[in-house]
């Protein structure tokens, strides 16, 4: 589970518990002008990840850590596909992040308004 | 149909207008986008950033391209408006959005010039709301021919 917030000028990504530990990474910090938007997309957990390197991927239960697929960096950090939330960003290391929070409607809206003011 | 990596943009644009003619926001998925459009997830997030994205490129073109060019002959009798994604968009996303609040209320305001009274607007979208439970899908009347006979009207 990951705890999405915006902070200033930034949106921040911290990942909770032992989900630091799968994803190798226990926060992320991207400014607010690189985040093109936020989806909610269960399905997504149903595509092809790529190659982990590096992270955890244990097949329908838990996909963790950076992806690479088609050219495309991806952090991922999912276990329950139906909380899972895309955010896309632009110049960024990370083409987009793929996370799991409490509350996907409100983290989009959340989003959403602070990119668009 | 295949999953495309490279397509034409606004060939998809117009499929999601119509499929977000026909449903609410909430109940069009990005799976339910992906396969419709035949795209590939990652392209469609490359291209369009988020579902809001594409939400919004699909109203601007429905705005542009099925809109705008009939404001003129909107009032005219007999003339079936196509309109369901701009009336969708007003009830339910421009509350929530309001950059779609800015584009349905840029075209009320043009429909008002081109029918030279806001009241006349109005009166129309009231009519056009009034008849839509019998209208098919994308303005089509059920009946146009008869239009003064209710079921159970008849002998």
């Amino acid at each position: 589970m990951a705890v999405v917030s915006v902070q200033g000028e930034d949106l921040v990504v911290e990942m909770e518990g032992l989900d630091k530990l799968w994803a190798l990474k226990s926060r992320l910090t991207i400014p607010l002008a690189n985040v093109r938007g936020a989806t909610v997309d269960p399905g997504i957990l149903g595509e092809p990840k790529g190659i982990r390197a590096p992270g955890t991927h244990v097949p329908k239960v838990i996909t963790a850590g950076t992806f690479h697929h088609e050219g495309e960096k991806v952090f991922w950090a999912v276990r329950d596909a139906q909380k899972a939330v895309v955010v896309e960003l632009a110049d960024e290391t990370y083409t987009r992040l793929v996370v799991e929070v409490d509350d996907p409607r409100a983290v989009v809206a959340m989003v959403e308004k602070a990119t668009n003011r | 149909m295949g999953r495309r990596r490279s397509f034409d943009v606004d060939e998809v644009v117009e499929a999601a207008a119509e499929l977000f003619a026909g449903r609410s926001y909430d109940g069009v998925s990005i799976d339910d986008l992906v396969k419709r459009l035949g795209v590939h997830r990652n392209s469609l997030y490359g291209v369009f950033g988020s579902k809001r994205g594409v939400y919004l490129a699909a109203l601007r073109r429905h705005i542009d391209q099925e809109v705008r060019p009939h404001l003129a002959r909107a009032a005219e009798p007999g003339v079936a408006l196509t309109w369901d994604l701009l009336l969708l968009a007003a009830v339910d996303r421009a509350p929530d959005d309001a950059e779609v609040a800015e584009l349905v209320s840029a075209v009320f305001a043009e429909l008002d010039e081109a029918m030279g009274d806001p009241a006349a607007t109005e009166v129309l979208l009231g009519r056009w709301l009034r008849r839509r439970p019998e209208a098919g899908r994308h303005g089509v009347p059920a009946e146009q021919d008869a239009p003064e006979t209710a079921p159970g009207e008849g002998i």
